[in-house]
């Protein structure tokens, strides 16, 4: 397809490359820019007035301005997965192929039928949601807000998982300073020839701020010289980073600030392995904001009409894009600024049609440019526009005095003067502060470490922000002892500052405040009549500034407006709190490497690649992958596979991975005694070469973890964890031995990684070990009899050390390898287990073996269990101070009704159980008042050929053998269960001692 | 946020693990019953600075003893726990 | 582990047949780590990781006021202190790794100080945890090492921040991890050294290349204490 051509390009002129051509489609029309462009420049280029409809009243918008403050200019940017919506063609780069859609239009954006809104726009006034939506409250979900959000609202999102990849990263710095104008790069050549390391971001791709457009003169020299010849310097400097395409959103406590770098969005797609953004931590000593000002708009009716654009917008588009968004252009100032665009059109050869100045003292200057080139200066100001969405036709104007004027233009250039860009000085709860003489908000105080230079500091003159971004600059190389010498400062000439505050102009018609949410200020006037007078009460009933611009453009004019009709002071009025991000921040650069399979990191066992050999399913325990089980071929299903792993650990070997427990090294000649401090029974009278079972309970009496301690040597135990509890108990530990108990001798390290774990379970458990053991270790009860714990040699020289322990019920040993030789372990554990038909068990048979055999775990151990519900309460030592001793002897905690742990099986030996069903008595109707506890764990038991379970029911271990209800109202199931001893496997453990 | 941990130098707020009001003390055993429980229970919500407890759980595992104004989060201390590294204690 | 020799016995099997096991350490690398290039490959590659393979890692807790009787039989054993400030010292055959406060990790190549033979020396001043098995030890060097690191670490590894010889215990991806600088590297680049915990290896190496995709990565692996 043809391109259309750039009919509003400059022959020559600006900072774009004109020997890059690009090619790019809006709303599927093919259109031509240059590299260097924006979206939006490169839009007004080929003439494009039209780029959006608005919020609620879908009306016809343009382009306001040329940078991130934009409120109307959002597209979608991209196709397909990569369709981003409500991304501002004012900072969004062309490149070639780059393709974007008008959004919130329907089924076009020249006819878009949502603009009837427009009709029904009495309803949409300021808290329309809370007038209109009241009644009745189930409408809102089912069509209120579906219909609400179809027909007002933003960009589509892509609704496919985004392509790209986003990293965040670290960087550290004496200085950081926020913004590459001339305030920004003067605090950058002062700190950097000081000797500091330096960071300074910038959000736009092209460095040199408003003096990209604004040019003036710097040290006898242009702007653009001074500015390339400093870069060059920075260049030179090994510490000091220039960071374009960088926003820096946020600060954070104690130096610590957020940027966004937009590594790649100026590409179609990101090349091979690199990202598409990056998300910086920043941690600064010091740091400048030199972020600028952000020109304000003067409301008035029809202040939205395409072709209506911020002053120093309009001159940008001129002078640094070559792109003209009018011909004939009218400007509205309040201010001596505003009159920068009038001279930078001219000399790019447009035509001025009137000047509109609110101001009565119109230099003589001015008035006899003028006359030079033929235009008005009207004294007064803009009451309304006509046009619509091919643009602006004709401009009518109250003359100052009540008269009225009319002109014809293209275009209408607006200044209200600057407000500083206070948000990163604001981000801390802090509120700027009024300053009369420019009208405008400005800093006061700022986060610790950092101060604010130059235009975001209230100085607009370019010399005062040359003389401000030095000074700060050196004193923040300075403080951190950066003492080398920052050299000569830069220096400029100050323009005259001189404006008369004008907010809104009253008149017939729309005329906006916030573009973005369409709120208007008879919207602010109706707010403040209905007694919504605070500041942030009229935020959050208009939503003035609530859109994703933040109010950047509407904020100050808003708060304005409102003091007015309030009769209060702007100061009296205040301000909104500030928070960060600055922009918008993509959810996926929060995420960065962390999304799919690396959301959070993962940990394997020693087996666990020989398991994945197997075809193990595995599952997700916490941060560990731990086989499930092991399906064979033939296996219908995991029961199938978990009840074959069951019998063959009980009719013959099998051995599971239990390396995800935790494990610490107790040392130290207080090993003992810290023990006995932290469990409940006692460890300090364990003999050498033995195990024992330890619960520990939290200082509120509850039971915090439990899991079998070997003493190893007179000063060094060997403790174990649940796998869930390896960390927090570490951190506990920790806790008791550093903060608790600082006189005892002890020594805790995590050895969890050090060891590969293996339980060794079934009556042929002795002689697969006899394969793998130093014939020479005796293994027969009498030298290693149950709850034995020692070191062994294995046949080939390694050391292992076996616990004869148990967790399954059957005669089981636990052998541990330092974990590299755990894979090995395995291998030959199969080879010489296979006489013995070993098979490997996964957690799922791991869990019906212990239930089977009465033992808690997770389920029972969930906090709000003590030693006595778990039918542990003898082991609670009364001799001796432990954790938790003095809290798990209340009241509450000992009475007689609590629920313990008891067995359950179905009257229905072929019915399935559930865990999560409540314990009814027989014969009440089930309820909250009726339940007297709920199943905890439930497996089906391939030894007694059932479904069997644990639960916590009140005295339940003086109801043995009575018949209760199970009650399941989330899966509507009911069924009676006998609840019977927990024990259900060998309740004389002989099996286990054998 | 960041720490100057005693021992490692500052760190940022993510190596850090937050446990508590620091001012309860455990007491001794044999207590009785009332204080032992406003030692698990009673807990200060001060507006302003407050002293407690913090993990350098994903560095030098020391607990440390941290005086912190809960409005401004600015960290006016940092101190050991008695008996992180200590070495010393007891010699 | 202990040895570069790999122990080996013989099993009985009924029937009279007669199989061969072996005592082969694996690494927790062993999957994950492809020798060869990673990522970018148009150009030299800018970042080089290697994992040393064969070492012992004791770690060494002085008891409640040992700290100078562990200090001079620290000096005693190794002819050199152990740090008592975030540092990594070194000699030929061994490093004194800085781990926290009143403990330091040694690191020495295979079967030179084995927990068996350090016990001895510091029966009465510390505790001893063999280490040997629990991380995987990585060497990152390279131009691109440092701006590699910034994805990972929240560390200042400026040079002046972190010189030749600084150590932190540190984290990254909420996992610990001891980070030291060593010696420069031929090439008068930084090389930096990670300890990982070896179940967390695995996962933290594909972190690792992801981070250092974009600048191309060497990777290999050693056996040679560095």
């Amino acid at each position: 397809m043809v391109s259309h051509a750039q009919t509003h390009r400059l022959e020559s002129g600006g900072l774009i490359d004109r020997s890059a051509p690009l090619n790019f489609r809006f709303d599927g029309k093919t259109f031509a820019g240059f590299q260097g462009d924006t979206l939006a420049s490169a839009l007004i280029a080929n003439g494009v007035k039209l780029v959006g409809r608005s919020f609620k009243y879908h009306r016809p918008r343009g382009i306001l301005t040329s940078g991130s403050e934009e409120p109307n200019a959002l597209v979608e940017l991209r196709t397909g997965a990569r369709r981003e919506p409500n991304t501002k063609a004012t900072t969004a780069e062309l490149y070639d192929g780059l393709e974007a859609a008008s959004q919130n239009c329907w089924p076009s954006l020249r006819h878009d039928l949502m603009a009837v809104n427009q009709l029904f726009s009495p309803i949409f006034v300021a808290g329309f949601y809370y007038k209109t939506f009241m009644w009745p409250a189930k409408f809102w979900e089912a069509i209120y807000e579906p219909a609400i959000r179809r027909a007002a609202g933003l960009g589509r999102a892509a609704g496919v998982a985004d392509p790209d990849h986003y990293d965040k990263a670290w960087a550290h710095c004496d200085v950081l300073i926020a913004g590459s104008g001339p305030a920004g790069l003067a605090a950058a050549l002062a700190a950097g020839r000081s000797g500091a390391r330096v960071i300074l971001c910038e959000e736009d791709f092209a460095l040199g701020g408003r003096l990209l457009a604004d040019g003036g003169m710097i040290d006898g020299m242009p702007a653009a010289e001074w500015t390339s010849r400093t870069l060059a310097e920075l260049a030179t400097l090994p510490d000091v980073r220039i960071m374009n395409r960088t926003t820096l959103f946020g600060v954070y406590d104690g130096g610590t600030y957020g940027a966004i770098e937009r590594v790649n969005d100026h590409l179609p797609s990101p090349p091979e392995h690199q990202v598409r953004q990056r998300l910086w931590r920043i941690v600064a000593k010091r740091c400048v904001v030199a972020a600028g000002a952000i020109e304000r708009p003067i409301v008035f009716a029809g202040n939205d009409t395409p072709g209506v654009m911020m002053a120093s917008a309009m001159r940008t588009y001129v002078a640094r894009y070559a792109a003209t968004p009018a011909k004939r252009i009218a400007l509205f100032t309040n201010n001596e600024d505003g009159w920068r665009t009038v001279e930078t059109a001219l000399g790019a050869g447009l035509q001025i049609a009137a000047v509109v100045d609110a101001r009565l003292d119109v230099s003589a200057a001015h008035r006899a440019l003028a006359a030079k080139a033929g235009f008005p200066v009207l004294n007064g100001s803009v009451a309304g526009v006509e046009g619509g969405k091919d643009g602006v036709r004709k401009i009518s104007i109250s003359l100052t005095g009540g008269a009225r004027a009319e002109v014809e233009a293209d275009g209408l250039a607006v200044s209200g003067g600057w407000n500083p860009a206070v948000g990163l000085t604001s981000y801390h709860r802090g509120r700027p502060k009024w300053q009369d003489d420019i009208s405008a908000f400005v800093p006061d105080g700022a986060p610790p470490g950092m101060v604010a230079a130059g235009a975001a500091n209230g100085a607009f003159g370019l010399g005062a922000c040359l003389s401000q971004g030095f000074a700060a600059g050196a004193a923040a190389a300075q403080s951190p002892g950066h003492n080398g010498s920052a050299g000569t400062p830069p220096v400029a000439d100050d323009e005259t500052f001189s404006l008369t505050r004008l907010w809104h102009v009253a008149g017939k018609g729309k005329a906006f405040v916030d573009y973005q949410h369409d709120v208007t200020a008879s919207d602010i006037e109706l707010a403040q009549r209905e007694g919504f007078e605070s500041v942030e009460h009229l935020k959050r009933y208009t939503t003035l500034g609530m859109a994703t611009d933040q109010g950047k453009t509407s904020n100050v004019a808003g708060l304005a407006i409102l003091a007015a009709v309030s009769g209060k002071s702007i100061p009296e009025t205040g301000t909104t709190i500030y928070r960060p991000p600055y922009v918008p921040v993509a959810i996926g650069a929060f995420a960065g490497h962390h999304r799919d399979e690396d959301f959070h990191a993962t940990r394997l066992t020693p087996s666990h690649h020989w398991a994945a050999e197997q075809g193990a399913v595995f599952v997700d325990t916490g941060l560990w992958k731990r086989a499930q089980w092991y399906p064979r071929a033939g296996e219908k299903d995991w029961l199938e596979s978990v009840t074959r792993e069951v019998k063959a650990v009980r009719s013959g070997v099998g051995f599971c991975d239990v390396s995800t427990l935790g494990k610490i090294d107790v040392h130290g000649p207080d090993a003992g005694a810290f023990l006995d401090r932290v469990y409940i029974n006692t460890f300090s009278n364990l003999a050498v070469g033995k195990a024992r079972y330890g619960l520990m309970l939290r200082e509120d009496g509850m039971v915090y973890d439990d899991g079998t301690t070997s003493r190893l040597a007179e000063d060094h135990y060997f403790l174990t964890t649940t796998t869930a509890k390896a960390g927090p108990v570490m951190q506990h530990l920790e806790f008791c031995r550093q903060v608790l108990f600082p006189q005892l001798d002890v020594q805790l390290t995590s050895v969890s990684d050090q060891w590969a774990q293996f339980s060794i379970a079934g009556p042929k458990t002795r002689d697969l070990l006899r394969e793998i053991v130093d014939p020479a270790e005796d293994l027969l009860n009498e030298a290693f009899p149950f709850m034995g714990a020692r070191e062994v040699a294995l046949r080939g020289g390694i050391k292992a050390r076996l616990f004869r322990i148990s967790f399954s019920g059957e005669m089981a040993f636990e052998i541990s390898v330092p974990a590299r030789y755990g894979d090995a372990l395995v291998r030959n554990l199969m080879l010489a287990g296979k006489q013995f038909g070993v098979t490997p068990y996964g957690t799922e048979a791991l869990g019906v073996m212990r239930i089977e055999k009465g033992h808690v775990a997770g389920p029972e151990l969930n906090g709000t269990t003590t030693a006595a519900d778990l039918g542990h309460g003898k082991m609670m030592s009364t001799k001796k101070d432990f954790i938790g001793c003095v809290m798990a002897g209340r009241e509450a905690l000992a009475a007689a009704d609590r629920q313990v742990v008891v067995g359950i099986k179905p009257t229905d030996k072929k019915r399935r159980l559930r865990s999560g069903a409540h314990v009814i008595p027989k014969g009440e109707i089930p309820g909250s008042a009726s339940s007297q506890g709920y199943v905890t764990s439930v497996c089906f038991s391939p030894t007694l050929d059932q479904w069997i379970g644990l639960a916590l029911v009140e005295r339940g271990r003086e109801r043995i053998g009575e018949i209760v209800h199970a009650h399941d109202p989330l899966r509507g199931e009911d069924y009676d269960v006998e609840l019977c001893n927990p024990v259900f496997y060998d309740p004389d453990g002989g099996r286990q001692r054998g | 946020m960041r720490i100057v941990c005693p021992f490692c130098g500052e760190r940022e707020l993510g190596e850090f693990s937050y446990l508590g009001d620091a001012k309860p003390v455990r007491p001794a055993a044999g207590a009785p019953e009332d204080d032992v429980f406003d030692y698990v229970y009673l807990r200060d919500n001060i507006a302003g600075a407050m002293s407690e407890h913090w993990y350098h759980a994903g560095g030098c595992r020391a607990w440390l003893k941290i005086t912190r104004n809960t409005l401004t989060h600015e960290i006016s201390s940092v101190e050991p726990a008695a008996g992180a590294g200590a070495a010393e204690v007891g010699a | 582990m202990s040895s570069c020799a790999i122990p080996s016995f013989t099993i009985r099997m009924e029937g009279a047949s007669v199989a061969e096991f072996s005592w082969p350490p694996r690494s927790p690398l062993e999957h994950a780590l492809v020798a060869g290039a990673y990522g970018v490959r148009e150009v030299a590659p800018g970042i080089f990781l290697t994992e040393v393979r064969n070492f012992e890692l004791i770690q060494v807790m002085a008891r409640r006021g040992k700290g100078a009787e562990l200090a001079s039989a620290t000096t005693a054993r190794f002819g050199m202190a152990a740090p008592d400030v975030p540092k990594a010292v070194s000699a030929s055959d061994v490093m004194l790794i800085w781990s926290g406060p009143d403990q330091f990790l040694v690191l020495s190549k295979g079967g030179k100080y084995t927990i068996n033979t350090l016990s001895q020396a510091f029966s009465q001043s510390a505790s001893l945890s063999d280490q040997s098995h629990a991380r995987a030890w990585i060497s990152v060097s390279g131009a691109k090492a440092r701006t590699m690191l910034a994805k990972l670490s929240s560390i200042d590894l400026h040079p002046t921040a972190f010189p030749i010889g600084a150590a932190a215990a540190t984290s990254i991806d909420h996992t610990s991890v001891n980070l030291w600088r060593g010696d420069d590297g031929p090439d008068g680049q930084a090389v930096f050294n990670l300890l990982l915990f070896a179940t967390f290896a695995g996962s933290l190496w594909q972190t690792m290349l992801d981070a250092g995709a974009e600048y191309g990565v060497d990777i290999r692996h050693s056996e040679e204490f560095a």
